[in-house]
């Protein structure tokens, strides 16, 4: 079978792509809403680690410099531990940047669309180095 | 459900490949009787282990691949260079970005326009490699990969199920519609949102890779397997050379009877629920599942499944089981399922907001 370069990337991006569409414990749209994007900088109060999904509690820094606090939805805490991450590496006091969306209930709560440190890095590398968290090998990353 | 070629992608390949491809082939020619592996002290194959099934296997083919059921060299490796290149392109983001889109951003699936499952929360793990070569899908029976035609009565009710569905746009649009709407009690919410059954038919059976909580557990003795899925701590009991239970007895993951083909471990499944893990099964649903371990690190899963008031026809999958040195952990889901609750008062409130806008009070 001929299989035109173009077409071949396409498929094989296509196979890439349910990751992003499948099923999940629970639908993150039926619990958030679309009409309430926002913006969540703060520091780590504490974090959930239960499966199914963990719970990252922020002290959300408000424009009038108050803090209020917040809960971000994500995945797996098995996820975390098996990319490094545990109660030592992401702790209280560590500042976060998260886009999501609230809660329908508009509640304090978001789902974590995107968690990055300050510096833009994501969460689950903190490294180009060794893949472990904050080894000293990227120069980006944030001091332990 | 596709999920989980991680970065060593290569050295999975290399490491897994000649091993199964040997195991395979002896399979094949009959001779795996005598292929050095661990079995237990009544002498059958000990299956018993710690496994991760993750994989970026999708479990149909695309198209165009058509009847082909391993990728070229060439289509491997950009296979291979497609993976890395999406995981890569996720490692940064602009820490002075602004707030994602208001109406939502577009996101499919469970993301529903919200998104919220980026790389960081989905495990890169587990093997592509099927022997040497590179699986185009999960499904083999039917020839082309894909699943067999529907029934008509299985197209109808699919029909029925989602002619009112529509996507997230933050209103409460089921207002509109005759009859109860999906959020109006918590037992109309799907199973896995409720605890019951890990989604994607992680439980199965058949069981299917799904997006994380890929472990499996699996302790053997001369009467009974059991299977512990990482998902919903769901612990399936297999009775080995026993009877199916009777008719009128249903349960979740169905009855699992086990025996010895040869060096095979055969499970039969029958008296399912009315609604089996397995996407579109009814109570109906028969699955023979057949493990083969074809080397001291790794499982062949096979499964064929038979569902005739869905399926036209019977189909049947294959893919790598790879042992791992990593802990299953607790899967607390009650504990943590603040969703539900944001979910249920989520639509409340929507509700009396669409009630207002109405003019009601």
């Amino acid at each position: 079978m001929i299989v035109k370069r173009q077409n071949l990337t396409i498929a094989l991006v296509a196979m890439l792509m349910p990751i992003s569409s499948a099923q999940a414990h629970h639908a993150f749209g039926a619990e958030f809403d679309p009409n309430r994007p926002l913006l969540i900088k703060g520091e780590v109060i504490k974090v959930e680690w239960v499966n199914p999904h963990a719970w990252i509690h922020i002290a959300r820094e408000m424009e009038d410099g108050t803090t209020e606090s917040w809960m971000v939805e994500g995945g797996t805490p098995n996820t975390l531990l098996r990319r490094g991450i545990n109660r030592d590496s992401l702790k209280p006091g560590i500042y976060l940047v998260v886009d999501g969306y609230q809660s329908k209930d508009r509640s304090n709560r978001a789902n974590g669309r995107n968690i990055t440190y300050s510096d833009g890095t994501t969460l689950f590398l903190g490294s180009s180095g060794t893949g472990a968290p904050r080894d000293g090998a990227d120069p980006r990353e944030r001091p332990r | 459900m596709a999920n989980g070629v991680d970065t060593h992608w290569t050295n999975d390949m290399n490491t897994h490949a000649n091993t199964i491809l040997l195991g395979l082939a002896a399979l094949l020619t009959g001779s795996f009787a005598t292929a050095e592996i661990p079995r237990t002290a009544d002498g059958k194959p000990d299956m018993s282990g710690t496994y991760n099934v993750g994989t970026s296997t999708s479990m149909q083919r695309n198209r165009i691949f058509g009847d082909n059921r391993y990728m070229t060299e060439e289509q491997a490796e950009r296979y291979a260079r497609a993976t890395q290149s999406f995981l890569q392109g996720r490692t940064s983001s602009d820490p002075d970005r602004e707030a994602p889109p208001e109406g939502g951003d577009g996101s499919p699936g469970a993301a529903g326009n919200v998104g919220g499952y980026n790389a960081f929360w989905i495990p890169r793990d587990g093997t592509t490699s099927l022997g040497k070569k590179i699986p185009t899908s999960i499904i083999y029976e039917p020839e082309n990969g894909r699943y067999p035609a529907r029934t008509e009565e299985s197209r109808n009710r699919m029909v029925r199920r989602y002619r009112n569905y529509r996507g997230n746009d933050g209103t409460a649009w089921w207002l509109e519609n005759e009859g109860p709407g999906p959020y109006d009690d918590p037992e109309l919410r799907p199973l896995a949102e409720r605890c019951l059954l890990g989604f994607s038919s992680t439980s199965g059976p058949p069981m299917l890779p799904a997006l994380y909580n890929n472990t499996k557990r699996i302790v053997q003795t001369a009467d009974t397997v059991m299977i512990l899925i990482e998902m919903n701590h769901d612990a399936r009991i297999v009775r080995m050379n026993s009877e199916h239970v009777a008719p009128d007895v249903r349960k979740w993951m169905g009855d699992s009877i086990g025996y010895w083909e040869g060096d095979t471990l055969v499970i039969d499944t029958t008296n399912f629920a009315d609604r089996p893990g397995l996407g579109g099964a009814t109570r109906n649903l028969h699955v023979v599942e057949r493990f083969t371990r074809t080397d001291e690190s790794t499982l062949l899963y096979d499964f064929t499944v038979d569902d005739p008031t869905v399926w036209t026809q019977p189909w049947s999958g294959q893919y790598s089981w790879p042992a791992t040195n990593e802990r299953l952990y607790e899967y607390a889901c009650h504990e943590g399922n603040y969703a539900l609750g944001n979910i249920l008062r989520g639509a409340r409130i929507l509700e009396a907001d669409a009630i207002v806008a109405q003019g009601g009070e």
